[in-house]
């Protein structure tokens, strides 16, 4: 029993001892952070997303951070900018977003350089919902060899609410086309007033459905979607779409968009189960 | 400080109901101080509340500012637009309001850069300031108040940094608000009056937020459940009062009307009978509520019936005694004391309403004699008689007075001096008309009336009516005159008249000094031979210089009674003569004396001390027979006492007055002086003369020696002498001269005597 409490308070300051934030200057001005949980040498280093608009802090995040340095996983947990110096909170939706999807795919390469940097040689990068889109976009885009496999949780496309995404398209490219710098209110992923430049806004606008599954088709990693049946922001038939291309999928049943509560282990023992799939890296 | 000697019950109640009212005003004044002082001690708590609670809101605001100043800092938003300005005024004007940070748009928001300066101007009404002050700290949040336009602003300037480890600076952020309404918005004023609130900062003028609460100026709010404690004490004290004031207005009332009014009325009534006025008052017999006083009233109202019953009487009695005191007891009429107060009462009356007036002086002519004559009691008679004709005889408002003795008078107003000798007329007519025979009295009983008449312009002169009808009346007791006489026409030489209160008051000067009364000396010669066998002394008043001769002054006299005194003074002068020895032994003196003067015990007294010169100069008492002799039997007396030391007695101006033969034959008379007017009948053939020498020579075989008086004319002496008449006198043969002048004479006779032998 003695023995058991020693090993228990060791790993608790163990853990403790391998946590730190990390940030990195993304943009001249525009430092951005992230949490840096070290975990065995000998596994895949994870990057791990949040969700559209969110922190690293989001709880299904944290938890499944949580989990993945439980089980020995090295998992950099970074909060995107948002064009926002050492943003810390989650942003409004009705906030000035001045970032777009190539801010958040450079933003990622930056976070995956610095993993390569601390020497982690095999990335598995995880996303949950937007975040999976932004890490898939990244994926899309010459990414780094060392990233060797991608875990989205609850991929959703960027959703526009009722509007005519050409049409949106349309008004947005007249709009850039035009040099007319006006914020743009528009609905966007769980967003009703979301305020963005017309540029960054077209930028999450093109990753609509097809996109997203011509990009779950061409990435060049293992892959593994896992999605709640529960999700109600899934797009209707989103789920069926995505079993007929044959990626990769774990359905959790019963899961909402989150997977929180007590879809937190299924998302991770989804996740732990898929990344004992992944090839080891190179150690430092 | 001295007392009243006395002080009213209604004194003693108002300074007893003013002390009650002091007492209770200082009673309600200490509970007035006392409530005071708890209200100024809740007031201070109160404003220590206020106090408190307004600190305590300033603090709260301040903190609420640092807090929003810190959730700004902190703000991703806000460091983005540090970083990304160009749509900060979206971030200003929208984004801090819709992201709750700041509460409402009465708040505003700012960014500067690391040098402080705005990122953009502020629209709107409400600019921020371009630069922030140079003292902002760089580390921590500094706030200040400024006065923009009356507005008090409060600014509140907080850095921003990049990250949590407060490196770099990106920029500073500024919050601004209204600072009355921030503070006073708020809900935790309780004790603080909202509306006395105030901060006054001078232009320009930057305070420092830790300043503020120093600077601030506010008063409590009134506690309702002070004031209404204070209301209620307020009203409870003024009912206290006024129920007090009321209580002691119907005490008073009742006081008065029970005690001070019943007391004032019995004082009242005391007073009343103090003064003797006994006035029955119907109040009086009202029966007082209080049993003692009714007992007082009671018995004061019973005395005060027996004291007016008594009163009564002594005022019926007074009456009386008035009446009695102004009414003479023997005529009926007023008396002296009647006539004094209503000549007085007349002259007052004239002087207030002018009119004409006449003074009517009344005498009984030779009332004495028959008085002597006839008794007392018929005297009373024949006076009771006058004043019934003369009553009968004046108007009827007319009022008789009688002066004494058979002298009245009466004054009549409205009347000329016609009227006045009219109603004289009629008095002597009624008085004629009397039947003074019933009385047995024979003889005519008349009266002298003398008026006297003050016009109603000249009645400055009503005072001397008296003393003109005094004269008035003398001169018509004159003989021969027609017994009324008016002042002023009737006396003769009204000029003369005029003098005659010279003479008075020479006449009175001369009786009270001695010396002034001038003896001359008229020698009497005895017939045949013309030889002088003695003197008459001659009574002259020597008045400034001037010689006054008897017919001047000898009415004066006998007007005013004063024969005794004029007989004395003349007695002493001739005492002084005849002690001067400037008349030879063996002259004889004869002396005037009025027939008054002989019943007169001083007189009397004077002679017979002046008989002593009986010795040296025989000495003859002339008795004036015009003067009525109304003590015959006294006179007699003395007359024969008189004679015992020496004195021969004279009938002086014999067939002038009153009943000489009685005289002749009731007195011892030794010489008959025949009056110049019998003389001059001697000088007449007529059946007169003829009478009066037949009495002169009846006379003479009688034995009684003659003097023929006022002999001017040798005819006249030649009669005399044919007559056998002894003595002759006149200014036939000589003139008074004064005793300095005869001694003279004398002198010189003696001288040729010597000169002779």
């Amino acid at each position: 029993m003695r023995l058991y409490l020693l090993c228990l308070l060791m790993s608790v300051f163990s853990a403790a001892a391998h946590a730190a934030i990390v940030q990195q200057e993304m943009r001249p001005g525009i430092p951005a952070s992230a949490e840096y949980l070290i975990g065995q040498r000998s596994k895949p280093a994870v990057l791990l997303l949040h969700g559209f608009l969110q922190t690293r802090d989001f709880s299904t995040v944290t938890a499944l951070a949580r989990g993945l340095q439980d089980a020995g996983y090295t998992v950099l947990s970074p909060t995107l900018s948002l064009n926002i110096p050492y943003r810390m909170q989650s942003l409004a939706c009705e906030a000035v977003h001045r970032h777009g999807m190539d801010d958040d795919v450079a933003e990622i390469g930056r976070w995956v350089d610095w993993l390569k940097s601390h020497g982690h040689r095999s990335i598995v990068l995880i996303g949950h919902s937007f975040g999976s889109l932004q890490l898939l976009a990244y994926l899309s885009s010459h990414p780094d060899p060392a990233v060797k496999a991608y875990v989205g949780a609850s991929l959703i496309e960027a959703q526009i609410g009722e509007m005519s995404r050409p049409d949106l398209i349309g008004q947005l490219e007249n709009r850039i086309q035009n040099k007319q710098r006006v914020l743009v209110t528009q609905t966007l992923s769980f967003c009703r007033k979301y305020t963005s430049t017309p540029e960054d806004l077209l930028s999450y606008v093109r990753w609509d459905q097809p996109r997203v599954l011509s990009a779950l088709r061409q990435t060049p990693v293992r892959v593994l979607l896992i999605m709640g049946d529960a999700d109600s922001t899934l797009g209707r038939g989103w789920l069926k779409v995505l079993q007929h291309i044959r990626i990769p999928m774990v359905v959790v049943h019963r899961g909402s968009h989150f997977l929180d509560g007590e879809h937190e282990f299924d998302l991770l023992d989804h996740t732990l189960r898929f990344l004992e799939a992944v090839p080891q890296g190179a150690s430092r | 400080m001295k007392w009243p000697d006395a002080i009213s019950i209604k004194q003693i109640a108002l300074a007893f109901i003013t002390g009650l009212l002091v007492l209770v005003s200082l009673i309600g004044g200490f509970a007035a101080y006392q409530t005071r002082a708890v209200t100024r001690s809740l007031e201070q708590h109160n404003q220590d509340a206020a106090r408190s609670e307004l600190s305590a809101s300033v603090q709260h605001l301040l903190k609420q500012t640092d807090e929003q100043a810190a959730k700004l800092a902190n703000w991703d938003e806000t460091r983005q637009q540090l970083v990304l300005p160009e749509y900060y005024s979206y971030w200003r004007d929208q984004r801090v309001y819709e992201s709750g940070i700041l509460p409402s748009r009465f708040v505003r928001a700012a960014l500067y850069t690391p040098s402080g300066s705005l990122l953009a101007p502020s629209p709107g009404k409400i600019p921020l300031p371009a630069k922030l002050p140079a003292d902002v700290s760089r580390h921590q949040a500094s706030s200040w108040l400024v006065d923009e336009a009356g507005v008090i602003a409060l600014y509140q300037a907080f850095p921003v940094y990049i990250d949590e480890r407060r490196q770099p600076l990106l920029g500073y952020g500024l919050i601004r608000l209204d600072f009355m309404p921030a503070l006073l918005q708020q809900e935790s004023l309780h004790f603080t009056d909202v509306a006395s609130v105030r901060l006054t900062l001078k232009p320009g003028e930057s305070l420092p937020a830790s300043e503020l609460f120093s600077r601030l100026k506010f008063s409590a709010r009134p506690d309702p459940d002070q004031l209404r404690f204070q209301t209620i004490l307020s009203r409870t004290l003024l009912a206290l009062f006024v129920l007090l004031m009321a209580t002691a207005l119907i005490g008073f009332v009742v006081y008065n009307r029970l005690l001070v009014r019943p007391l004032r009325r019995l004082s009242q009534d005391i007073d009343a009978m103090q003064h003797g006025r006994f006035i029955p008052h119907s109040s009086r017999s009202q029966a007082m509520r209080i049993s003692e006083l009714e007992n007082v009233r009671r018995s004061l109202h019973e005395y005060q019936l027996q004291l007016r019953e008594l009163h009564g009487s002594l005022e019926h009695q007074n009456r009386e005694f008035h009446s009695q005191a102004r009414q003479d007891a023997l005529t009926g009429c007023h008396n002296r004391r009647a006539y004094e107060e209503d000549w007085e009462s007349f002259r007052n009356e004239l002087k207030s309403s002018p009119q004409g007036a006449a003074f009517l002086l009344f005498d009984c002519d030779r009332f004495k004699t028959i008085n002597d004559t006839y008794g007392h009691a018929k005297g009373d008679r024949v006076l009771t008689i006058i004043a019934d004709a003369l009553v009968m005889a004046l108007r009827a408002n007319d009022r008789l007075y009688r002066l004494g003795g058979d002298e009245f008078a009466t004054f009549l107003s409205r009347t000329t001096p016609a009227q006045a000798k009219q109603i004289a007329q009629r008095c002597q007519s009624l008085l004629d008309a009397s039947a003074f025979s019933d009385l047995g009295i024979n003889e005519p009983v008349g009266i002298s009336i003398g008026i006297a008449f003050c016009a109603a312009d000249q009645l400055e002169h009503v005072d001397d009516l008296p003393k003109q009808a005094d004269i008035a009346m003398y001169t018509a007791k004159q003989p021969g005159r027609a017994r009324i006489a008016l002042y002023g026409e009737d006396t003769e030489r009204a000029s003369q008249t005029l003098v005659a209160s010279r003479e008075t008051s020479a006449l009175f000067q001369a009786l009270a000094t001695p010396g002034m009364v001038e003896m001359h000396y008229q020698s009497i010669h005895a017939l045949p031979g013309r030889k002088i066998d003695y003197y008459e002394a001659l009574a002259r008043i020597r008045y400034h210089g001037d010689l006054i001769l008897p017919h001047a002054f000898l009415p004066v006299v006998n007007s005013r009674r004063l024969e005794a005194e004029f007989d004395l003074a003349v007695l002493n002068q001739v005492d002084v003569d005849l002690s001067s020895g400037q008349l030879p032994p063996g002259i004889g003196l004869s002396i005037n004396l009025s027939a008054q003067s002989i019943s007169h015990p001083e007189v009397v007294s004077q002679l017979l001390e002046l008989s002593r010169h009986n010795a040296r100069h025989p000495l003859i008492l002339e008795i004036t027979e015009t003067s009525l002799i109304t003590q015959m039997v006294e006179v007699r007396t003395y007359l024969d006492l008189l004679r015992t030391v020496n004195y021969r007695i004279a009938m002086d101006d014999f067939g002038t007055g009153y009943s000489p033969l009685r005289y002749l034959v009731d007195l011892p008379v030794d010489v008959v002086k025949f009056d110049i007017s019998l003389v001059n009948k001697l000088g007449q053939d007529n059946r007169a003369g003829q009478v009066v020498a037949d009495f002169a020579r009846m006379m003479s075989d009688a034995g009684y020696s003659l003097v023929a008086e006022g002999v001017e004319t040798e005819a006249v002496l030649r009669k005399v002498e044919s007559l056998g008449i002894a003595h002759v006198q006149g200014y036939l043969l000589s003139r008074p001269v004064p005793l300095a002048e005869l001694a003279a004479g004398f002198a010189n006779q003696d001288a040729g005597t010597t000169c002779a032998n």
